[in-house]
């Protein structure tokens, strides 16, 4: 049941959630921040940092945007373009340092759209 | 000055798995010594979510994650452990004998027959207050040891979680005058402490960060910003609760083999790849493994049986039930 950074996020990567997570699994893309679920501990921490409120858990994440609980994990377990393997469990945010790329659905996607 | 403790069982990580394993030594006649990074017990329950309730306890239909962690604490306590607090496991060698031997970054040696990991998600480590490391010990702490300790002090708590509102709340009655400081609206502590802390006569003061430590050799003043500017505050102590990150640790250079970067595959036995170590609760991997606390409880009863016979061959896996005979006497039952 980990966390999922939804929407909100895209175009403001505030990056306050990633100063709380104890388990550094918040990674940094080009347009938006995506929390690896593989990694996540499910505590919460990341939740209340986020001033646009684009965190919550996967099973309480709104039905239309249900999209992100799976494109978060996509950014980890498909290759991102330009990278020849998933990043998969990546050891921490602060080892790979910003992506600088997004999952297609992201990269695609158009405010005011889900 | 080190020290060194002779024991049968090393259980590294004093969580819900880790208090438990130690009961279930103590219960097999085994001696026992646990270490563990943080200054006190109940891991992941007690530094992130003590407030939590937790409904999935068997037996318990709702405990807070403290009167858990105090109830297995004191179930423990019946065999009186060697508790190794604030002291993070290193290294581990093991003699070609089978004795093991685990040093700690304080410099104690645990020399015993086997080693039980409980590691949960790692070694936690508090996270620093960016404005004054270098005050660390000269009235900049991560814990509160003693609320005495304090008496008569201003003291400045930093955080927003259930750490600093429960110090901020429990120094009021000793402290001159307590401030908490938080770089947030919102606080992440639960909301009976927000409401207790809000009708205290601690002060409050949100969107604002410590920013900068002054003194001659300990704390005198800290600089404390926020949306109406920068203002000098006495302090003689700053409590920095910001959470902690946890990481794996020393124990990735034990030999033990890793997967998804922080779990240690184990067998039916809770044995991992090292021979004498043993593994149990959220840090162990294996095909359908859930990660629950009522799992860790019944791999810490696994783990700690199966490490009995590796230390005493003789012995039969099977423990006994703990209702047959009470080898001490036996607490109230609540």
């Amino acid at each position: 049941m980990p966390y999922v950074i939804a929407a909100a996020c895209i175009d403001v990567m505030d990056r306050s959630c990633m100063e709380e997570c104890p388990v550094d699994c918040i990674y940094e893309g080009e347009r938006k921040l995506y929390i690896n679920p593989v990694e996540c501990i499910d505590c919460g921490a990341c939740e209340p940092a986020c001033p646009v409120s684009a965190i919550s858990q996967d099973r309480r994440v709104p039905a239309e945007l249900r999209e992100f609980v799976d494109d978060n994990a996509r950014f980890f377990t498909q290759s991102l373009p330009g990278r020849d393997a998933p990043l998969g469990p990546a050891g921490g945010a602060n080892v790979v340092g910003p992506l600088g790329v997004d999952t297609e659905f992201i990269a695609d996607y158009q405010p005011g759209t889900a | 000055m080190s020290m060194s403790v002779a024991c049968d069982l090393l259980i590294v990580g004093a969580g819900p798995a880790g208090l438990y394993a130690a009961y279930y030594a103590g219960f097999r006649g085994l001696t026992t010594a646990v270490v563990d990074s943080l200054p006190e017990v109940g891991g992941q329950v007690t530094a992130m979510y003590p407030e939590k309730p937790i409904y999935d306890v068997a037996g318990f239909p709702a405990i807070k994650g403290r009167d858990l962690v105090a109830g297995l604490a004191a179930q423990a306590e019946r065999f009186a452990p060697t508790c190794l607090l604030g002291e993070r496991a290193e290294s581990l060698t093991r003699d070609t004998d089978g004795v093991v031997t685990v040093t700690t970054h304080a410099g104690t040696e645990i020399r015993c027959r086997a080693v039980l990991i409980s590691g949960g998600i790692g070694t936690f480590t508090p996270r620093p207050l960016p404005a004054g490391e270098e005050w660390l010990g000269r009235g900049l702490s991560y814990f509160v040891p003693s609320l005495e300790a304090h008496a008569g002090h201003d003291v400045v708590v930093v955080g927003g979680g259930d750490s600093a509102c429960d110090w901020a709340l429990s120094l009021e009655p000793f402290a001159r005058s307590v401030t908490l400081v938080h770089r947030r609206a919102a606080f992440r502590a639960h909301e009976h402490s927000v409401a207790q802390l809000r009708s205290s006569t601690v002060e409050i003061i949100t969107d604002a960060e410590v920013t900068g430590i002054q003194g001659d050799r300990h704390v005198e003043f800290v600089d404390v910003t926020g949306p109406a500017g920068t203002a000098r505050r006495p302090a003689r102590a700053v409590i920095a609760a910001l959470g902690f990150t946890a990481n794996l640790g020393p124990i990735r250079q034990w030999g033990l083999e890793v997967t998804a970067n922080r779990y240690l595959p184990v067998d039916t036995t809770m044995a991992t790849n090292v021979p004498g170590v043993f593994a149990a609760g959220d840090i162990t991997d294996y095909r359908g493994k859930v990660r629950l606390i009522s799992v860790g409880f019944g791999e810490a009863a696994t783990a700690v049986n199966n490490a009995a016979i590796l230390i005493r061959p003789h012995e039969p896996l099977f423990p006994g039930h703990s209702s047959d005979a009470a080898p001490l006497p036996a607490p109230a039952l609540v």
